[in-house]
C-alpha cells in the first residue's frame, strides 16, 4: 500500500494546485498588462510583439533557450535565498549584498588561485562564493536572533556595506583599470554538454547546479527535521520556543544558508565564462533584488522558484527579441518590468483561489 | 455564491482577452507588409533594419558615446532613407554584446556600429561569426580579451588623435586670456595621457604666439586614477579653483561631473571631453571633442560608397575632421571662429611640424618632460 | 407584552452552509435577553444581520412593530441599536472622552468642542454608576473599564437596544459581578439588552429570558426562572451534560516536583512577579493555583516550563535540579504543558494537525532517521492520537490547525501533552473559551491523568472550575501564595476573598 502521506504531499495536492493556479493567473494578468502597454506604444505591431513575448526564449531557437537558462540561473539562486529565509519568517532583502560579496570571493579565487587544476578550481571558487554570501548574512542573523534587530534594516545596510567593500577590494586586488571592472577569472564552470545542445548561447553547467540546489533546498525544507524546525520558527516563533526548538540558532542558520544560496548564485554568474565582470560602480547588484519577485511568484516553494526564475528569464529574453519589432528598447524594459511586477501578485490570487475552493467545498457538504 | 460568480467573471475576461490576443497575432503577421508604409519611421518593416547600433551600459541619450554615435548614424540614415535601429544588450557582458549583435543581424543589419572599447572582445567574436556584416568599432580594436589585436576585413576600427583635441583646447584657453589653467585626467591610460600632453603643448604654443615670457602661464596637472564622480575628486578640483586656477580641462569620464560641481560653486570654468558637454553645466566653456557623429557618418557613407575601410585601425585627426572644438556652443570671450580656423588649418597643413612633432604618450614619459617655453607645469602627485 | 425588536424567520446562508435557518428572536422592551449557543451555532451571524453587516436571505426585522430594513451599521445606529464587540474598538492613545465622541464629534467653528460632550458623558456615567474617568487614556485603564467606555459609547449615541457580544470573556470574577449590576441598571432605565454568551451561570444570574440556537437552528426561547442550568445546557448541546466532575477519592502520592523560594521577574516591568514561592506537587493530585489574572500565575508557569529564566530559587523535578535546564530537557524530563494561549504557544497554526501533534517529539528516533522525518510514522501516530482523543477536523491529520475549532485545537494540545506521558502536567486555563461539551471532556482527561498517578498543576481563573476539579488549592496574590485551601472545606465566596487579597491564610 502506498504510504498515506505521499498521496497528500505529492505535486498534485490541493495546496499545490492552488499555488500553481494562482501563480499562473498572476502571470496571465501580468501578460495582459504588458499587452495593454504594447497596444498603447505601437498598436500596429502590438499583437506581433505580444507573440514575441509569449514565445519568449523560443524566438531565438536553441540559442534563445540557452540564454533563458543562463539568465534564470542567478535569479533562481537569489529567489531561493529570499524564499528560504521567508520560510523561516525572515525577509531577506540582503540577497543583493550577499550576491556581490559572493561574486567577489568567486572572482578572487578564480583569478588568484591559478595553481589549482581547472577541474577543482571552479568548485573552490564556488564554495568561496557560498562562504562569503553566508558570512554576509551571518551578522543580520545574529542581530535578529540575539538583539531582535529587524532583519530588513540590517540586511539593507549590509547591501551597501557589501557593495562599497567589494568596490574597494576589487580596485585593490583584481582590478582592470581601463575598464573599471574586475579582471577575467581563470576558473570557469564546466559546460556539461549544454553548449552542444544550445549552440552559441552562454548557458553552462551552472544551470544544473542551480537545479540541484533547488532539489536540495526542497528536501531540506520538506523532508528533514531541520526544515521542520525552520518552518515552525517561521510560522510561530513563540510556539517553537515552547516546543523546545532553539529558535535563535535556527534564525542564524536560516540567514546563513540564505546568504550562501545568494553567494552561489553570484558564483554561477561570474564563473560562467560569459565575459561578465564585477563593475566598480555604486549600484546594488540587481540580481539580488530580482530574487524577491521570483520568490513571490514561486510562493517561496523551491520548485515554484525554479519555474518562476525560468519564467522571468523567459519573458526577459522575449523582451530582448521584441527589439526586432518596432519598439523602443526603453519601452520594452517597461513592459517586461510590468509583467514581472504584476506576476509577483501571485499571493493575492492565492487568497482568491483558496476562498473559491473553500466556498465550493462548503457547498458540497 | 456572489464571490464565485465574480471570480468566474474574472476568468472569463482573462480567457477572452487571451483568445483575442491569439487571434490577433495571425492577421498581424500577414499584414505587416501592408501596414508598414503607414508607420512614421521610414520603412519600419518587421525584422528589417539595415543600420544598427548596439548601446553599451548607458542609455541612448547618455550625452556620451552612445548618443554621439547614434546621432551620426541617424543623420545618414534619415538623409538617405535607410532603415535603422539601436539594440540594447540584456546585461553588461561579452556574451550579451555578442547576443545583441546576433539579434541585430537577425533584424537585417548590414552595418553595425558599436560605441566604445567595451565591445572589443565582442567584435572579435562577431567579425568571424558574421563575415557578411560590417562593423564600425569606435575607440577600440577587436581582440579576445588579451589585447592581441586581429582585425578582419569587415571591421573598421576607429581611434582618435586625442593629443590634437587637447592641443586645440589648450591653445584656445590661453588665447582667450586664461593664465592659470589645469588638467585633471582620469586614469593614466594612453587616451587620457594624449589629451593631457596635447593640452600642455597647445597652451604653450598660444603663449609663445602671444609673446609671453616663461612662467606667465601656470598649469596644474594630475591624473585622479579613476573615472568616477567622487567627493575626493570634487574637493581636489575645488582646491585648485581656490588656489587660483581659472579653468580645468577635465578628461576622465565622470571625473568631469565632479569638476563641474566644484566650478559651479566657485564660479569658475570647465573644458569638457569626448563630446560636447556644454548641456551638462553652464560652466563648460568648450569641449575637446572626438567627432563621433562625423566619423560614424563618414564610415557609413564609405560603406555605401563601396570604400569601406575595413581590416584596419585608423586614428582620426584634424585631417578627417576626427577631432575638434564645438565652436557654436563654446563660450570664448576673445577666441574667435577665425582664430580657431587658423590654428586648425595649421594642424592640417602641419605647419612647423605642429602635428607631426607633437609629443604623445609614446614619445615622452611624463608631462614634465614636454619642452615648454612659457607654460610652467606643476604636476600634483 | 411589547417587543422592541422582532427578528422573524431569519435565514442566512453562506456558500455551502446555512448559518441561520428560520430563526426567530423577540426582544422585549426593558429585558435582558440571552442568546445562547455553542461556538458556531449562528449567534454572531444573527447579530450581524441585526447590525446590518449581513443581509438575510429570508425573514423580516421589526422594530416597535414596524418592519425595518437595516442595510448597514449606520442604519442600525440610527435605529438606536448599539453593540459592544468582544474585541473592543477603542483607540488606545486617545482619552476616554475622545473615544466616546469619536465619529459624532460636536464642533464649533470647525474646532472640537468637548465641554458639552464631557458634561453628557459624566451625567451618563453617574446615572448608570459606571465610574469612568473621562480624561484617562484608554491604554492606562483596565479591561473592565474599557468595556464601560464601550457601553458609554452606546449610551452617548442614545441607543435603546444594546448588544453585548461575549462580554464576560475578558473580565475577572469581580468585574463580571459589576457588569451584571450595570446591565440591570440599564434595563431599569428602560434599555433593552441582548446578551450573547455560552456561559450558563451568567445567564442564570442576569438574564430574564433566553433564546437557544444549535447548529444554525432555533431551539426555543425560555423564561430563565423556569429552567435549570442542566435543562439549558441540554438545549444548547443536544444531550445531557454533567457539570459535577466525577472524581474518586485518592490519597496523594509521593512528591514529584518541588519549587523552592522561586523569584521570577515580571514580563511587563522590572518588578518581581513571583516573590519567593515554595510548594510541592504530589502524584495523584490536582493542585490548583487560583488567583485573579495578572498576579504572577503566567510568570510562575513560564519559570516552571523554562520559557522565562528565574531570578533565584530552585526547581527539583523527581530529584533532579532543573532550574537552568533548557525547555527541551524539561519536556523530555517529564513536564507537560497546556499553555495559556493556544494560538501563541500551543500550536503552529500554519502546520497541519499531524505536524502539530509531533511538535515536541519530532526529533525522537521514532519519527526521524538521520535528520529525515519518517512521515509514515508521523501520520500513523497522528491518526492514533486523533482516534484516541476524538479530535474532529475536516481532513484528519492533514487539516491545517488554523481551520480547526477551538475545542478541537485544545484537544490536539491535550493529546500531545498527555501522550508525552509526563509526570507533571501543567494546565493553564485549559477550558478558556470552550463550550460545555469540550469543557466536560477536558476535565475528564485531567482527572484521568491524576488517577493514573500523575501530578496535575492547574492554573485557572474560573472559580467553578477550581472548586470542582482540584484536590488542593493554593491562592496566589501579588506574586505570593496567600492561602492553602481544601476545596471540600471552603466556599467560592471565601476563595474569592483570598484571591482579592482581603484575607490571608497559612501555606504548608
Amino acid at each position: 500500500m502506498m504510504p498515506k502521506w505521499i498521496g497528500k504531499s505529492n505535486l498534485l495536492s490541493e495546496k499545490n494546485i492552488v499555488s500553481l493556479t494562482s501563480s499562473i493567473s498572476a502571470i496571465l494578468v501580468g501578460l495582459l498588462f504588458g499587452l495593454v502597454i504594447l497596444l498603447i506604444s505601437n498598436p500596429s505591431q502590438a499583437f506581433a510583439g505580444f507573440k514575441t513575448i509569449l514565445f519568449g526564449g523560443f524566438t531565438g531557437g536553441f540559442k534563445g533557450v540557452g540564454q533563458v537558462l543562463y539568465f534564470a540561473t542567478p535569479i533562481i539562486m537569489t529567489g531561493l535565498s529570499v524564499g528560504f529565509a521567508f520560510k523561516t519568517g525572515l525577509f531577506n532583502i540582503g540577497a543583493s549584498g550577499q550576491f556581490i560579496v559572493g561574486a567577489y570571493a568567486a572572482v578572487l579565487v578564480g583569478v588568484r588561485l591559478t595553481s589549482l587544476p581547472p577541474s577543482i578550481h571552479w568548485i573552490v571558487a564556488l564554495l568561496a562564493a557560498a562562504a562569503a554570501g553566508g558570512l554576509w548574512a551571518l551578522l543580520p542573523g545574529i542581530l535578529k536572533a540575539y538583539a531582535n534587530v529587524n532583519e530588513v534594516i540590517a540586511t539593507i545596510m549590509m547591501n551597501y556595506i557589501g557593495m562599497y567593500s567589494v568596490n574597494y577590494l576589487v580596485t585593490r586586488t583584481v582590478y582592470d583599470q581601463l575598464r573599471n571592472q574586475s579582471i577575467s577569472t581563470v576558473a570557469v564552470l564546466p559546460k556539461w554538454g549544454l553548449t552542444t545542445l544550445f549552440p552559441r548561447s552562454s548557458v553552462n553547467g551552472g544551470f544544473f547546479i542551480a537545479v540541484f540546489m533547488v532539489i536540495v533546498v526542497h528536501i531540506l525544507i520538506n523532508k528533514t527535521t531541520f526544515g521542520y524546525e525552520l518552518k515552525a520558527c517561521g510560522f510561530n516563533r513563540e510556539a517553537s520556543r515552547y516546543a523546545g526548538i532553539n529558535a535563535k540558532r535556527n534564525i542564524v542558520l536560516s540567514m546563513v544558508i540564505a546568504g550562501a544560496l545568494a553567494g552561489i548564485g553570484a558564483g554561477l554568474l561570474f564563473l560562467a565564462g560569459s565575459g561578465k565582470h564585477i563593475e566598480v560602480v555604486d549600484i546594488l547588484a540587481v540580481e539580488g533584488f530580482n530574487g524577491i519577485p521570483v520568490a513571490l511568484l514561486g510562493m517561496s516553494s523551491p520548485i515554484g522558484i525554479l519555474f518562476a526564475g525560468l519564467f522571468i528569464a523567459y519573458v526577459t529574453q522575449g523582451g530582448f527579441y521584441l527589439q526586432l519589432s518596432n519598439f523602443v528598447p526603453e519601452v520594452i524594459d517597461i513592459i517586461i518590468a510590468a509583467i514581472i511586477y504584476f506576476s509577483a501578485f501571485a499571493l493575492i490570487f492565492k487568497n482568491i483561489m483558496s476562498k473559491l475552493i473553500k466556498g465550493r467545498k462548503e457547498q458540497k457538504q | 455564491m456572489k464571490r464565485i460568480k465574480k471570480i468566474m467573471a474574472l476568468w472569463m475576461v482573462l480567457v477572452m482577452a487571451f483568445s483575442l490576443a491569439a487571434c490577433g497575432t495571425k492577421p498581424a503577421a500577414t499584414t505587416t507588409t501592408t501596414t508598414a508604409p503607414a508607420t512614421t519611421t521610414p520603412a519600419a518593416e518587421e525584422g528589417k533594419y539595415e543600420l544598427a547600433l548596439i548601446t553599451d551600459i548607458g542609455t541612448i541619450d547618455d550625452k556620451s558615446f552612445n548618443q554621439g554615435a547614434w546621432e551620426g548614424l541617424k543623420k545618414y540614415a534619415e538623409e538617405k532613407g535607410i532603415t535603422h535601429k539601436y539594440y540594447k544588450p540584456t546585461e553588461k557582458s561579452t556574451d550579451a554584446y555578442v547576443a545583441a549583435i546576433d539579434l541585430a543581424v537577425q533584424g537585417g543589419a548590414k552595418l553595425i556600429v558599436t560605441p566604445g572599447f567595451l565591445f572589443e572582445p565582442a567584435i572579435y567574436k562577431a567579425q568571424d561569426a558574421h563575415p557578411d556584416v560590417s562593423f564600425i568599432l569606435l575607440d577600440g580594436a577587436p581582440h579576445p580579451g588579451d589585447y592581441n589585436i586581429r582585425i578582419e576585413k569587415n571591421v573598421y576600427s576607429v581611434f582618435y588623435a586625442e593629443q590634437q583635441a587637447g592641443f586645440l583646447a589648450g591653445y584656445a584657453a590661453v588665447k582667450d586670456g586664461y593664465k592659470n589653467i589645469g588638467f585633471l585626467g582620469g586614469m593614466a591610460v594612453p587616451a587620457v595621457i594624449r589629451f593631457g600632453y596635447g593640452f600642455v603643448q597647445g597652451a604653450d604654443y598660444a603663449a609663445v604666439e602671444l609673446g609671453m615670457k616663461s612662467g606667465d602661464i601656470n598649469l596644474m596637472y594630475k591624473y585622479t586614477g579613476d573615472f568616477a564622480a567622487t567627493p575626493e575628486n570634487q574637493t581636489l578640483a575645488a582646491s585648485w579653483y581656490k588656489g587660483g586656477t581659472e579653468v580645468i580641462f577635465a578628461a576622465g569620464g565622470a571625473v568631469g561631473n565632479s569638476v563641474m560641481a566644484a566650478a559651479e560653486q566657485s564660479g569658475t570654468k570647465v573644458i569638457g571631453v569626448d563630446v560636447d558637454q556644454s548641456p551638462e553645466s553652464p560652466t563648460v566653456i568648450s569641449s575637446a571633442m572626438k567627432m563621433l557623429g562625423v566619423s560614424v557618418y563618414d564610415g557609413i557613407a564609405a560603406f555605401y560608397g563601396g570604400t569601406f575601410p575595413g581590416g584596419k585601425s585608423v586614428s582620426l585627426d584634424v585631417n578627417t575632421d576626427g577631432v575638434g572644438l564645438p565652436m557654436a556652443t563654446s563660450k570664448w570671450q576673445k577666441f574667435s571662429q577665425a582664430d580657431y580656423d587658423a590654428i586648425y588649418d595649421k594642424l592640417v597643413k602641419d605647419t612647423d611640424g605642429l602635428a607631426s612633432t607633437m609629443k604623445n604618450d609614446t614619445s615622452v614619459k611624463a608631462a614634465t618632460e614636454i619642452p615648454t617655453k612659457v607654460v610652467k607645469i606643476t604636476v600634483v602627485e | 407584552m411589547e417587543y422592541i425588536i422582532e427578528m422573524l424567520g431569519i435565514t442566512k446562508t453562506f456558500p455551502g452552509i446555512i448559518a441561520n435557518d428560520d430563526i426567530t428572536l423577540q426582544l422585549r422592551k426593558g429585558e435582558i435577553h440571552a442568546l445562547l449557543g455553542e461556538n458556531g451555532a449562528g449567534k454572531s451571524t444573527l447579530m450581524s444581520v441585526l447590525f446590518g453587516l449581513y443581509h438575510p436571505d429570508k425573514g423580516t426585522i421589526r422594530m416597535n412593530g414596524q418592519e425595518v430594513h437595516i442595510k448597514d451599521p449606520n442604519d442600525a445606529n440610527k435605529l438606536g441599536i448599539g453593540m459592544v464587540h468582544q474585541h473592543f474598538k477603542l483607540v488606545h492613545n486617545f482619552t476616554v472622552i475622545e473615544n466616546i465622541v469619536l465619529g459624532v464629534e460636536s464642533t464649533r467653528h470647525g474646532f472640537l468642542s468637548m465641554e458639552n460632550a464631557k458634561k453628557k458623558v459624566m451625567e451618563l456615567s453617574d446615572r448608570y454608576n459606571l465610574k469612568v474617568d473621562p480624561d484617562a487614556l484608554i491604554s492606562d485603564i483596565t479591561v473592565g473599564m474599557q468595556q464601560r467606555v464601550e457601553i458609554l459609547k452606546m449610551l452617548y449615541r442614545d441607543n435603546e437596544v444594546l448588544i453585548f457580544d461575549e462580554p464576560t470573556a475578558v473580565l475577572t470574577p469581580q468585574e463580571i459581578e459589576d457588569l451584571m449590576q450595570i446591565m440591570r441598571g440599564l434595563t431599569e432605565e428602560g434599555k433593552s439588552i441582548l446578551f450573547i454568551t455560552h456561559k450558563l451561570k451568567e445567564i442564570m444570574a442576569a438574564a430574564d429570558r433566553c433564546t437557544v440556537l444549535r447548529k444554525g437552528k432555533y431551539i426555543g426561547t425560555v423564561e430563565v426562572d423556569a429552567v435549570t442550568m442542566e435543562e439549558l445546557s441540554e438545549m444548547m448541546v443536544g444531550r445531557k451534560v454533567s457539570f459535577a466532575v466525577e472524581k474518586k477519592a485518592l490519597q496523594p502520592g509521593q512528591d514529584i516536583f518541588e519549587i523552592r523560594n522561586l523569584i521570577v521577574k515580571s514580563r511587563h516591568s522590572q518588578k518581581n512577579a513571583v516573590q519567593n514561592i515554595s510548594f510541592k506537587l504530589r502524584r495523584n493530585e490536582i493542585l490548583c493555583i487560583a488567583g485573579i489574572d495578572g498576579n504572577g500565575q503566567s510568570e510562575l508557569v513560564y519559570a516552571l516550563t523554562g520559557l522565562q529564566p528565574v531570578v533565584s530559587g530552585q526547581l527539583i523535578l523527581g530529584g533532579q535540579d532543573i532550574t537552568h535546564a533548557s525547555i527541551r530537557q524539561r519536556n523530555a524530563g517529564g513536564i507537560g504543558h497546556i499553555p495559556e494561549d493556544r494560538h501563541k504557544h500551543g500550536l503552529v497554526l500554519d502546520f497541519n494537525l499531524a505536524e502539530n501533534l509531533v511538535l515536541k517529539n519530532y526529533y525522537l528516533e521514532d519519527y526521524q532517521h538521520q535528520g529525515f522525518i519518517k512521515f509514515d510514522a508521523v501520520y500513523q501516530y497522528a491518526d492514533q492520537l486523533i482516534q484516541q482523543f476524538d479530535i474532529r477536523s475536516g481532513q484528519g491529520a492533514f487539516t491545517p490547525a488554523r481551520s480547526m475549532s477551538g475545542g478541537n485545537q485544545q484537544k490536539a494540545i491535550l493529546a500531545r501533552e498527555i501522550d508525552g506521558n509526563p509526570d507533571v502536567l501543567i494546565a493553564v486555563q485549559p477550558t478558556r473559551g470552550l463550550d460545555v461539551g469540550a469543557v466536560e471532556y477536558i476535565h475528564g482527561q485531567l482527572v484521568d491523568q491524576r488517577d493514573a498517578g500523575k501530578a496535575v498543576l492547574l492554573v485557572s481563573l474560573e472559580l467553578e472550575e477550581v472548586m470542582n476539579l482540584s484536590d488542593r488549592i493554593l491562592v496566589i496574590f501579588e506574586g505570593e501564595l496567600v492561602a492553602e485551601l481544601d476545596p471540600k472545606e471552603t466556599t467560592i465566596q471565601e476563595l474569592g476573598l483570598y484571591m482579592a487579597g482581603s484575607k490571608r491564610g497559612k501555606v504548608q
